[in-house]
């Protein structure tokens, strides 16, 4: 037997040897000559490839995104969705096999454990990344509880009522399946159940739903682990388990909700904040959204669709939270904002609370400070801890007037300390979440025309710039610091630099846009960059924050600190790139601000 | 010209009309990768005891559609041989009679040509048995890899290079993975491979770098 195909490899060592007999017969090799492209972006693909020999590139217009080598497939995601969304090049003389799709799909509906492989994307690993890394991401997922999934409510019904009936309290606790009980014990009505019912059977409305009832009920406990869930759904072949302990059901595990947790669903999410109607809720639903960007980023999601993503998931439950919390009083006269990263939407994994609010007119003193209380309260309860520097709603410096605020301004520009400074960069970077946009707005056309064509405040803004080297020395090799371990700072010499370049600009040119990718192409087509260090520029931080997700996604110690030791060739290459483009834009704001004057 | 004239020959003097699909135009850009294992390397006297063949698709090979027959041979196994693929004479005591599988591969070769490591002896032991059924040899063109290897490698060489067409020494100067050699079917898919290969690297006049000259052999202390 020729070992072209080797089914010890993951994810086919979890097949059959049946199924494995049924991959070997309908393999076929293809080669592939140096810049020939395998898989066009937005192609349909029509099978699955497996490196031989050779190495593949995926890219994404002229970005190269990751290598394929002997043993890894490509592309599991457009197999499964029908499209490729990435172009897959031949670097050098490739060998693949192919295995059609139609039998991939096959197998994905077959073989629950061959499918999550492909839910789960571990073969799109992020390349260069260690095994030994890859476990201890996937440890969190895969270690995750019953109890930490969203689960529907157990509602019960009794087996004399009627189908009519059964539906409408579906309908009214939101869920697809009831407990029905009789003196049989205890079994499960579904939404199809009675469909099927009424519609093919033509049952009678008010017929009784205890004939319906499935038995036996499998059942699965809140401690126990998803991965247990998921082998007990296909074992006995359930779409549902009843979630209890000691006889006593507390909720419906959907095969939905397993699969949105381990394949990463943001609607289901963003649907979950909306249909909330207490905090508790929102603070459950809130707890799925880390899940989201680990998923996102395992799927070879871009790291700035990532963070489109994952800060529209946010507003949403910042929104949500308002309506709940927020007193009609400050409901018709605020305007609840984020700041910050938050703001710019460049925010991934959840860090601290930057919020504030702006009010048109005053509002009574209890209202306003049961807001306070409660916003923070709530945020807390759904995992965003509070702000070291008090920069959020519970501080009444980031919750009062209009006109308070203004005053404000004129006090940060006047003394000439950086408090005042970092006050204006993180309310620039404001972003209204819920309430009256124009309040926001109002604020920061204030701000801007107190910056507008004073040179030497724009120039004080901007000098910060400076306060941290870019680590790249004059060979072009990459300076570490040896009291960080030999690991050097993304945040401070790269991310920051290019955030706070990019926001300098955009307040001298008094643009509203928010994110830094936005006020980029924006100062674009005023002229101040031109359009290739534009996309430099961009690409720069995409590539910064990629690292920086993936070092969280890791759960590293230290989310900025790279050490380049760790890092591939190709990862420390671009790494140099990019701080190259930051030292460009350094050298271009020094001229741009005169801040040799300083 | 003259194969033409061959071929016409040959199409008279064949037995069996139901075979004449061996000369109709071969499907453009179709080869079929084809290797035996035989019982040693008389081509008189020896006998097929596994035969492989894969077909050749633009850029694929078409491994999910292979042919792979084990044959139950006339002639004792040598010993040699025995030794180099590994089947003795119990493991091919459930082949089938070479005029069953016959028929079979040539209707799955169709009239492709044929593509091989040393074809001149797998044709020249398929045509023993392919004369007796149809009275003519296997029409088909035949393309031997060593020499577009050859062609690729040596071709305008000082005299005097030493020219090494071993199987393994070109799959490995080709950078080709390779498996278990002498097992008819991975034989045939790491020739069909080598056929690929060698014929992207004419298409972009590529030419296989000859190297500084090697010592033949090395010369240790010791016995």
């Amino acid at each position: 037997m020729a070992q072209h195909f080797d089914p010890r490899n993951a994810p086919f060592d979890r097949l059959s040897e049946d199924e494995i007999g049924v991959v070997r017969d309908s393999l076929d090799i293809a080669y592939y000559r140096p810049n020939e492209t395998i898989l066009a972006a937005d192609a349909a693909p029509e099978s699955l490839f497996i490196v031989i020999k050779g190495v593949v590139e995926e890219r994404d217009g002229d970005d190269l995104i990751a290598l394929r080598g002997p043993g890894d497939m490509f592309d599991s995601r457009a197999v499964v969705q029908g499209k490729s969304s990435g172009a897959f090049v031949a670097r050098e003389e490739t060998l693949c096999n192919l295995l059609p799709r139609a039998v991939t799909l096959g197998l994905i509906n077959q073989n629950p454990r061959f499918a999550s492989f492909f839910y789960l994307d571990i073969a799109h690993k992020l390349d260069t990344v260690s095994r030994e890394e890859e476990g201890a991401r996937f440890t969190p997922l895969l270690g995750a509880r019953v109890g930490d999934l969203f689960l529907h409510p157990a509602i019960f019904a009794d087996a004399t009522e009627t189908v009519a009936e059964a539906g409408a309290l579906m309908r009214e606790h939101k869920t697809y399946a009831l407990f029905v009980t009789d003196d049989k014990g205890v079994g499960i009505v579904t939404r199809s159940d009675l469909l099927g019912a009424a519609l093919d059977d033509r049952q009678a409305l008010d017929g009784p739903i205890g004939p319906l009832a499935h038995r036996p009920v499998i059942g699965i406990e809140p401690d126990d682990l998803v991965t247990t869930a998921l082998l007990r759904m296909t074992k006995h072949n359930k779409r549902r388990l009843a979630v209890g302990r000691d006889g006593q059901f507390v909720g419906l595990l959907e095969d939905i909700d397993l699969l949105s947790f381990l394949a990463g669903n943001s609607q289901l999410v963003g649907g979950r904040i909306d249909r909330s109607r207490r905090v508790a809720d929102l603070a459950r639903a809130a707890r799925g959204i880390e899940p989201q960007i680990r998923l996102l980023r395992r799927q070879g999601v871009k790291v700035d669709l990532v963070c489109e993503i994952v800060s529209d998931l946010n507003r949403r439950l910042l929104h949500k939270l308002y309506a709940l919390v927020a007193p009609t009083s400050v409901r018709e006269a605020g305007c609840f904002f984020v700041m910050g990263s938050e703001g710019r939407g460049e925010q991934t994994f959840r860090t601290d609370q930057d919020n504030g609010l702006i009010l048109a007119g005053e509002v009574p003193e209890a209202d306003l400070d049961k807001f306070r209380k409660d916003v923070f309260d709530a945020l807390e309860l759904c995992g965003f801890p509070p702000c070291p520097g008090e920069v959020m709603v519970r501080n009444p410096v980031w919750s009062k007037t209009l006109d308070a605020y203004r005053d404000d301004f004129a006090a940060w520009l006047a003394t000439s300390d950086e408090t005042g400074m970092m006050n204006i960069a993180i309310f620039y970077d404001s972003e209204a979440a819920a309430g009256d946009g124009k309040l926001l707005k109002a604020a920061k056309q204030d701000l801007i025309d107190l910056m507008h064509g004073e040179r030497l405040r724009l120039a004080r803004f901007a000098r910060a710039i400076d306060a941290f080297p870019t680590p790249i020395g004059f060979f072009n090799n990459l300076v570490t610091s040896k009291a960080e371990g030999d690991a050097l700072d993304l945040k401070k010499g790269g991310i920051f630099p290019i955030v706070h370049g990019v926001r300098a600009l955009a307040l001298e040119k008094g643009l509203f846009e928010t994110s830094t990718t936005a006020r980029v192409a924006k100062l674009a087509e005023l002229g101040v960059f031109d359009s290739q260090f534009a996309r430099e520029l961009t690409q720069a931080l995409h590539y910064l924050m990629t690292i920086r997700l993936d070092a969280q996604i890791a759960e590293k110690a230290s989310t900025s600190l790279v050490k380049p030791a760790e890092l591939s060739t190709m990862d420390r290459d671009l790494l140099r790139d990019a701080f190259q483009v930051v030292k460009r834009l350094r050298d271009m704001l020094r001229r741009h601000f005169n801040l040799a004057m300083f | 010209m003259w194969l033409g004239l061959k071929r016409r020959l040959q199409f008279r003097l064949l037995r069996d009309p139901a075979f004449r699909f061996l000369f109709d135009p071969p499907p453009p850009g179709e080869y079929v990768s084809i290797d035996c294992e035989t019982t040693g390397l008389n081509t008189r006297k020896d006998d097929i005891v596994t035969v492989a063949a894969v077909c050749i698709r633009g850029n694929r090979i078409l491994t999910s559609e292979r042919f792979e027959a084990m044959v139950k041979p006339k002639a004792k196994l040598s010993p040699d041989a025995i030794k180099v693929h590994r089947l003795r004479e119990q493991d091919v005591a459930d082949g089938r009679s070479i005029d069953d599988v016959l028929p079979e591969l040539l209707r799955f070769i169709g009239s492709r040509p044929l593509v091989g490591f040393y074809l001149e002896f797998d044709v020249a032991m398929l045509n023993r048995h392919v004369r007796r059924l149809l009275g003519i040899g296997l029409p088909n063109e035949q393309i031997e890899v060593s020499g577009i290897y050859y062609e690729r490698k040596y071709a305008g060489a000082p005299p005097g290079t030493e020219v090494d067409l071993r199987f393994m020494s070109i799959l490995n100067d080709l950078r080709l993975p390779s498996w278990a050699q002498h097992d008819a079917y991975s034989d045939a898919l790491m020739t069909a491979m080598m056929y690929l290969k060698l014929e992207d690297l004419k298409a972009r006049d590529v030419r296989i770098p000859r190297g500084k000259a090697k010592p033949a052999a090395f010369y240790g202390g010791g016995g």
